[in-house]
C-alpha cells in the first residue's frame, strides 16, 4: 500500500519542488517523478491481478458525524486507470519538454501538469469519497491553471474560469450525493457504501445518483455541462491530450464505474444518463463536423466519445465503458499530441490553414491516421474493439436484456449511437483530409518537432493501434459480428459522404454537406449564448441590484436610525431656545401640574 | 385679622410678579418683578409667624434671610444687565438667546457624512 | 498562570510606552512584545493536554468583586486554543509587517495594537460571562482608533459607523448575558455549560438567546447587521484590517459557541432557522455584492460577509459536525482572510490604490512574487480542497444535510442547497478578481512607476499564514482533533 502512496505521492512532490526550483531543474522534476510513478503502476497493475483488491487507512478523522477514513486503496479499475493516467502523463511531459521550449514560465507549467496528476491518481486510488472529492476539485483548479497558462490574453482567462465554474457547479451536486451516500451508509468509504447499496431506500439510491450525475456531467462533459470543454482549447495542445482528453474527463466515467452498483440499483438515474449521452453523442458530433479549429473539432469529439461511455454505463456494460475509456485515453491523447505537432508546424489552429502536410510530416501522419482510425471505429485500431463492445451493448439493452432501461430510452441510444458512428467518421475523415491532404500554403515549410515531442507520439501510437487485442480474452470485450458490421457500415458510409464532398471540391469545406443544420452546428446549437443569456447575465444583473440594495436599503436603514436618532435630538433642541423665560414657564408648568397630580390623586 | 387676608393679598403680589417675569421683556422689569414675588414671600410667612404664634419667630428670621438675598441678588442682577447693555445695547430678553441651541446648518454635526466606497462608481472617487 | 500573562504582557507593554520617557519607541518593541506573547501561546498550545481537549485546562479562577459574585476566571480549552494562537499569531504578523512598512505615529499605533491584542487573547480566555464583556468591549476602542486615525479618506465616518454599531450589539448582548445572570444566579460558563440551561425556563431561553445572538451576530457579521464592515475594512489600514477580520469577527462566533448554544439550547433550537435562513442569505448576499464590487478591498470585506455565513449555518444546524465546521471556518477564515488582506494592503502601498479598474491587470508579470501570492489566498477562500477553507464550507454543509433534533429538515437542505450555489458564486467572484488584477497585460500608466515585489518583511508575515493554510487543508484533523471532543461536551452530545 505504501507503493500507492508513491504513486499519488511523487508527482506531488515533484508539483512542490518545482513550484520553487528553477526553470533549469523542471524538465527533470516534470518527467522522472511522473516516470516513476508510471513504472510503479505498471507493476501494481500486474501484482494486483495476482492478489486482488486491497486498502489501507492512514487515519480517521472525527467530523462530529460520519467520520473520514484518509485510505487508498487498489483494485483492477484502480490499477488500469492508474497506468493510463501515468502513461499519458509521462508522455505529455516528455512532449511538453519540446513543445515549450521558448515558454518562461515553463516551470509553473510543468508543476501544475504534475499537481494534476497527482490528484488524479488521488481519484483514482482513493477508498473515501470526500478524499476522492479532494482529488476531484484540485484536478479542476489545475486545469484552471493550465487553461489560463497563456494569461495575457485574456480569452485564455476567461475560458479557464468558464471551465472552473462550470464543473464548480456540477462539484456541488456531487458534493451533494457524496453526502446522501455517506450518510445512508454511516461511513464514506466506498467499500462500506457499496455494501450498503442494497440496504438504501429506492429514493435515496435515486437522489444519490441524480446528484452524483452532476458532477459527471461537469468534470466529463456531459450535456448540459459540456460548454466549457471547447472553450478549454485555449490552453496550450499537451495539456489538451492530458485532461481534456485521457484524464480528468475520463473522472466522470471513472466515478460510475466505480460507484456501479449504485448505479445499477437506480433505474431513473441510467435512463436520464442514456439519454443526456444521446443528447451529447450526436450533439457534439455535429458541432465537431462544422468546427474549422482543429483542437475545437477533437474537443467536441472528445464529449461524443464520453458520451459514447456514458451510453455504455447506462446500458450495462461497465467493463465495456472502462475499455473504451482506456483506448479513448490512448488515440485522443494521440490526436492531440500529433495536432499539437500540426499546429507546431503550421503555427495556427485552423484547418483552412492546413493541408497538403503529410510529406512534411512523415511521424505525425501515419500516427495521426492511426488515431483516426481508431476514432471511427476501423479494425484493426484499438477504437473498433471498444466501440463495438458499447454499440453492441445498446442492442441488447434495447432487446430487453440488461440494465433496467426504460425500452424506448434503449432504442434511443442505440439508433443515436449508429447515427453518431457515422458522423463521427465524417468528422474524422473531414479533419484527416483538410490537414494532410490537398494543396499546401505555398509559404509554408512545414517539419517535425524535435525529438522530446515526437518519441511520445510514435509510443502513444502503439496502444491506440493494438490495445483493442488486449481485450480479446475477456468475454464481454471481444467483437460481436452483427453490431461490429453495422458500426463499420455506418463508419464507411460517413467516410464516403465527405470523401466525395471533399472530392467535388478540394478548396471548400465539406461540413457543407450538413446543409441547413450548418450554422446552428457552427455555434454548438447556440448552448453557449443560451447560458449566457439565462445565468451569466441575470447573475450580473443581481450582483449589482444586490449592491445598490445594500447601500440603499440594508446601509440606508442603518443611516436612517442614525438621522432619526438626530432628528429626534433635533426636535428636543427646540426646547432649548435660549430665551430665559421659557424655560421658567416650564418649571412653573411643570409645578402646576405636580401639585394638582398631588392634590387630586391623592 | 384673619390670616386670609395677608394670604391672598399675597397671592395675588405673587401672581403679578410670575406674569412680570414670565412676560415682561425688559430685563430690569423682570428683576422688579422677582422682588415681587419675595416681598409676597414675606408677606405670606410674616402673617403665618404671627398667625401661628410661632415661639421661635421662624418665619420672621426667614423673612429677614430672604430680604437680605433679595437685596443681594438685586444688586447682582442690576450689574450684569448693565454689563449686558453696555454690550448689546439692549435689555430685551428675548433678544438674549446666547444660551439656546443653534439652528443646524446642512447635516448636523453628530451625524455622519455619507460614506466614501458605495456601489460602483464612488469607490472610485474615494480612493 | 499562561492565561493572565497572555492579558497582561500586552497591557503593560502598552502601559509602558505611555509613560513620557518613552518618546522614541525602540525600533522592534512591538514586535518584541507580540513575539513574546506568541511564544506563550505556543507553550500554552504546548502543554495543553490533547488527550483531554473538552477539559478547560490552564485554568485561573480567582474572586474579582466577592459582592456581585463575579470571578476572575480564565483558562482554555479545545475551542479556544486554536483561536488563541491565531490572535497571538495575527498580532505578531502585524508587527513583523509594520516592521518592514513603519508607519506614521508608530508609538500610538503599537500602544493601541497591544492593548487591542490583549482584548482579544481575554475574550478568547475567559470563563466568566461579564469578564467576557468586557474584554469583548475593550478590543472596540483601540480599533475606532486605528480605523480613525491611520485609516483611509472616509475613516471617520467609517470608525464612527463601525463602533456605533458594534456598541449597540454590545449593549443588548449584555442584556441578555445579565437575564442569563438573573435566571440561572451563575455567571461562570463552565457550570453554566455544564447545566445546559436547565435553570430557565424555554421563555427567558428564547429571549436571552435572541439578545445574546443579536448581539454577537452584529459582530460576526450576520445579514443583514453586516453593514459596518465593509467600510470598516476598507478604509481601516492594513494592520487594523487584518486583525478585524481575522479576529475580531471570530469573537463574534466565539461567543456564539461558548455562551449562546452551549448554555440556551432550547433557545437556539428555536431560533436556529432564523440563524440559518440570515446566514445562507449572508452567503449568497456576500457573493453577488462581491462580483459587483471594484474596490479589491471591500470586495475581500464582503467575501468576508460570505464565509460567516458558512460559520453561522453550521452553529444553526446545532450538530457536533455543524459546530465543528463552524470552529474550523472561523481558523480557516482568520489564516486566509489575514493573508488576503496582508495582500491587498500591498497592492494598495504600491499602487497607491486598490480600485481594480485602475489597476489594469497583468500582477502575475509585473509583480510574479505578488501575484502567485494573490491567486494562492483568492484560491483557498474560495474553498479548494487540499487548503484551510475547504473543510469548514464543506462540513457546514454536511450538517445542514442532517441537522439537530428538532429542526425541520427539508428547510436545511434548502439552506444547504442555497449554500453550495454560494460556494459556485464565491470561485466566481474571486476568480473574475484574479482576471481582472492577475491576468491580461500591465497597464499603460504603470509602465514607469516603481513597483517593487515582496520584500522580506513581507514574505516573512505571510509565509506562516500560507504554510498554515496549506498544512491545516491537507491535515484537517490537526484542528478537528482539538475541537470535536469539546464541542460534543458543550453540546451534550455523549461520544
Amino acid at each position: 500500500m505504501g507503493l500507492v502512496a508513491l504513486v499519488v505521492g511523487l508527482p506531488f512532490a515533484g508539483a512542490l519542488i518545482g513550484i520553487f526550483a528553477g526553470r533549469r531543474a523542471a524538465p527533470y522534476l516534470a518527467v522522472i517523478p511522473t516516470g516513476a510513478a508510471l513504472l510503479i503502476s505498471a507493476w501494481l497493475a500486474y501484482a494486483q491481478a495476482a492478489a486482488g483488491p486491497r486498502e489501507a487507512t492512514l487515519t480517521l478523522v472525527e467530523t462530529g458525524s460520519v467520520p473520514i477514513s484518509v485510505s487508498l486503496g487498489l483494485d483492477g479499475l484502480s490499477a488500469l486507470v492508474g497506468v493510463l493516467v501515468t502513461v499519458v502523463a509521462t508522455a505529455v511531459q516528455t512532449y511538453s519538454i519540446g513543445y515549450m521550449r521558448q515558454e518562461p514560465r515553463y516551470a509553473s507549467y510543468a508543476a501544475f501538469i504534475s499537481l494534476f496528476t497527482s490528484a488524479m491518481l488521488l481519484v483514482v486510488h482513493a477508498a473515501d469519497l470526500l478524499v476522492l472529492y479532494v482529488g476531484w476539485e484540485v484536478m479542476g483548479f489545475c486545469s484552471y491553471a493550465l487553461i489560463g497558462h497563456f494569461w495575457e490574453d485574456r480569452a485564455n482567462s476567461r475560458a479557464a474560469i468558464k471551465a472552473f465554474l462550470v464543473t464548480r457547479l456540477g462539484d456541488v451536486g456531487f458534493l451533494f450525493g457524496i453526502f446522501v451516500l455517506g450518510i445512508s451508509a454511516g461511513s464514506f468509504r466506498i467499500g462500506d457504501v457499496l455494501a450498503a447499496v442494497p440496504a438504501m431506500s429506492p429514493g435515496t439510491l435515486v437522489a444519490a445518483t441524480l446528484l452524483l450525475v452532476a458532477g459527471v456531467a461537469g468534470k466529463s462533459a456531459q450535456v448540459p455541462l459540456h460548454t466549457w470543454l471547447p472553450d478549454a482549447m485555449a490552453g496550450p495542445t499537451p495539456i489538451s491530450a492530458l485532461i481534456h482528453a485521457a484524464t480528468m474527463v475520463a473522472a466522470g466515467i471513472f466515478i460510475v464505474a466505480r460507484l456501479y452498483p449504485a448505479f445499477v440499483a437506480a433505474p431513473p438515474t441510467l435512463d436520464l444518463l442514456a439519454v443526456l449521452a444521446a443528447l451529447g453523442m450526436l450533439g457534439a458530433a455535429l458541432a465537431a463536423l462544422a468546427a474549422d479549429d482543429l483542437k475545437r473539432v477533437l474537443a467536441y469529439s472528445t464529449v461524443s466519445q464520453l458520451a459514447y461511455m456514458a451510453a455504455g454505463l447506462a446500458a450495462g456494460t461497465r467493463d465495456g465503458a472502462v475499455f473504451h475509456l482506456l483506448t479513448h485515453g490512448a488515440f485522443k491523447a494521440l490526436l492531440f499530441l500529433c495536432a499539437g505537432a500540426v499546429i507546431h508546424a503550421v503555427g495556427s489552429n485552423l484547418m483552412t490553414d492546413m493541408g497538403g502536410l503529410r510529406r512534411g510530416l512523415p511521424v505525425t501522419f501515419p500516427a495521426m491516421t492511426i488515431g483516426f482510425a481508431a476514432l471511427m471505429g476501423l479494425p484493426p485500431a484499438s477504437g473498433f474493439f471498444s466501440k463495438d463492445v458499447i454499440i453492441a451493448v445498446t442492442e441488447h439493452t434495447a432487446g430487453g436484456e440488461g440494465a433496467p432501461l426504460t425500452i424506448w430510452i434503449a432504442w434511443l441510444v442505440y439508433g443515436v449511437a449508429l447515427v453518431t458512428v457515422a458522423v463521427t467518421a465524417a468528422y474524422s475523415t473531414r479533419a484527416w483530409l483538410r490537414t494532410f491532404f490537398g494543396v499546401r500554403r505555398p509559404d509554408l515549410a512545414a517539419h517535425e518537432g524535435p525529438a522530446s515531442m515526437v518519441v511520445p507520439i510514435a509510443v502513444l501510437a502503439v496502444p491506440a493501434l493494438l490495445l483493442g487485442f488486449a481485450g480479446l480474452p475477456f468475454a464481454g470485450l471481444r467483437p460481436d459480428l452483427p453490431s461490429s458490421l453495422l458500426s463499420v457500415g455506418a463508419s464507411l458510409a460517413g467516410a464516403v459522404v465527405v470523401w466525395t464532398a471533399w472530392r467535388r471540391d478540394p478548396e471548400s469545406d465539406p461540413a457543407r454537406v450538413l446543409g441547413p443544420l450548418r450554422p446552428a452546428a457552427e455555434q454548438a446549437f447556440y448552448v453557449d449564448r443560451a447560458y449566457h443569456a439565462l445565468f451569466v447575465r441575470p447573475v450580473a444583473a443581481l450582483a449589482r441590484l444586490t449592491v445598490r440594495a445594500d447601500d440603499r436599503v440594508v446601509d440606508g436603514a442603518v443611516r436612517g436610525s442614525g438621522r432619526t436618532a438626530v432628528g429626534a435630538g433635533g426636535l428636543l433642541r427646540r426646547l432649548q431656545a435660549g430665551n430665559a423665560q421659557a424655560y421658567v414657564t416650564g418649571v412653573l408648568a411643570g409645578v402646576l401640574i405636580i401639585t394638582v397630580g398631588v392634590v387630586v390623586l391623592r | 385679622m384673619h390670616v386670609v387676608y395677608p394670604a391672598v393679598v399675597a397671592a395675588l403680589l405673587f401672581s403679578v410678579g410670575v406674569y412680570g417675569v414670565l412676560a415682561r421683556r425688559n430685563a430690569i422689569l423682570v428683576l422688579m418683578s422677582v422682588e415681587l414675588m419675595l416681598n409676597a414671600v414675606n408677606l405670606n410667612l410674616v402673617a403665618f409667624d404671627v398667625w401661628l404664634r410661632d415661639r421661635l419667630h421662624g418665619g420672621q428670621v426667614l423673612t429677614l434671610f430672604v430680604i437680605v438675598i433679595a437685596a443681594a441678588e438685586v444688586g447682582v442682577g442690576l450689574a450684569i444687565v448693565l454689563a449686558v447693555f453696555r454690550n448689546r445695547r439692549t435689555v430685551d430678553v428675548d433678544r438674549l438667546r446666547d444660551l439656546g441651541e443653534p439652528e443646524p446648518v446642512g447635516a448636523s454635526p453628530g451625524e455622519p457624512e455619507p460614506v466614501g466606497g458605495g456601489p460602483d462608481g464612488r469607490a472610485g472617487d474615494a480612493a | 498562570m499562561i492565561p493572565v500573562l497572555l492579558v497582561t504582557v500586552p497591557l503593560l507593554a502598552a502601559a509602558g510606552l505611555l509613560v513620557p520617557a518613552a518618546r522614541r519607541v525602540v525600533r522592534g518593541y512591538g514586535l518584541a512584545v507580540s513575539g513574546l506573547v506568541l511564544g506563550l501561546s505556543i507553550a500554552l498550545a504546548a502543554t495543553f493536554d490533547y488527550a483531554r481537549p473538552a477539559a478547560v485546562q490552564a485554568e485561573v479562577d480567582v474572586a474579582w468583586t466577592p459582592g456581585l459574585d463575579l470571578r476572575f476566571h480564565l483558562g482554555v480549552d479545545g475551542i479556544s486554543l486554536p483561536l488563541v494562537v491565531l490572535t497571538a499569531l495575527l498580532t505578531a504578523l502585524c508587527f513583523v509587517y509594520l516592521a518592514g512598512r513603519p508607519s506614521r505615529r508608530m508609538r500610538a499605533l503599537t500602544v493601541a495594537l497591544l492593548v487591542l491584542e490583549a482584548g482579544m487573547l481575554g475574550t478568547f480566555v475567559a470563563l466568566d460571562l461579564l469578564l467576557f464583556f468586557v474584554f469583548f468591549e475593550v478590543v472596540l476602542v483601540p480599533m475606532y482608533f486605528v480605523i480613525a486615525v491611520w485609516g483611509g479618506p472616509g475613516r471617520r465616518a467609517a470608525a464612527v459607523k463601525f463602533i456605533l454599531y458594534t456598541l449597540l450589539g454590545s449593549a443588548v448582548l449584555l442584556l441578555g448575558l445579565l437575564l442569563i445572570w438573573a435566571q440561572t444566579g451563575t455567571l461562570d460558563m463552565v457550570d453554566l455549560a455544564r447545566t445546559h440551561g436547565s435553570g430557565m425556563s424555554r421563555g427567558a431561553q428564547i429571549l436571552a438567546f435572541v439578545a445574546v445572538a443579536g448581539g454577537l451576530a452584529v459582530k460576526a457579521p450576520m445579514w443583514p447587521l453586516h453593514t459596518w464592515l465593509p467600510d470598516a475594512h476598507t478604509e481601516a489600514p492594513t494592520v487594523g484590517s487584518v486583525l478585524l477580520a481575522g479576529v475580531l469577527l471570530k469573537m463574534g462566533t466565539y461567543g456564539l459557541a461558548r455562551v449562546a448554544v452551549p448554555v440556551l439550547p432550547q433557545g437556539a433550537e428555536a431560533v436556529a432557522p432564523w440563524l440559518g435562513a440570515f446566514a445562507v442569505i449572508g452567503i449568497v448576499y456576500g457573493s453577488l455584492a462581491c462580483l459587483a464590487q471594484r474596490d479589491l478591498k471591500r470586495m475581500i470585506a464582503f467575501s468576508s460577509v460570505g464565509h460567516m455565513g458558512f460559520v453561522l449555518l453550521g452553529f444553526a444546524t446545532l450538530t457536533p459536525v455543524g459546530m465543528n465546521a463552524a470552529l474550523f471556518g472561523n481558523v480557516a477564515h482568520g489564516l486566509i482572510t489575514g493573508l488576503l488582506f496582508f495582500l491587498a494592503g500591498g497592492v494598495k502601498d504600491r499602487y497607491g490604490t486598490s480600485d481594480m479598474t485602475r489597476l489594469g491587470g497583468g500582477m502575475l508579470g509585473r509583480l510574479p512574487y505578488l501575484g502567485s501570492l494573490l491567486t494562492f489566498a483568492a484560491v483557498a477562500s474560495l474553498g479548494l480542497p487540499g487548503l484551510a477553507g475547504f473543510w469548514g464550507e464543506m462540513l457546514a454543509l454536511l450538517g445542514a444535510f442532517s441537522p439537530g433534533a428538532g429542526l425541520s429538515r427539508p428547510l436545511y437542505l434548502v439552506f444547504m442547497a442555497i449554500g453550495g450555489l454560494g460556494t459556485v458564486l464565491t470561485a466566481a467572484y474571486f476568480l473574475v478578481m484574479l482576471s481582472r488584477v492577475t491576468h491580461g497585460r500591465p497597464d499603460a500608466r504603470w509602465r514607469d512607476a516603481r513597483l517593487p515585489d515582496v520584500t522580506g518583511y513581507e514574505l516573512a508575515a505571510w509565509s506562516p499564514l500560507v504554510a498554515l493554510t496549506l498544512v491545516i487543508g491537507l491535515w484537517p484533523k490537526s484542528l478537528l482533533l482539538v475541537t470535536d471532543p469539546a464541542v460534543r461536551v458543550l453540546l451534550g452530545v455523549v461520544p
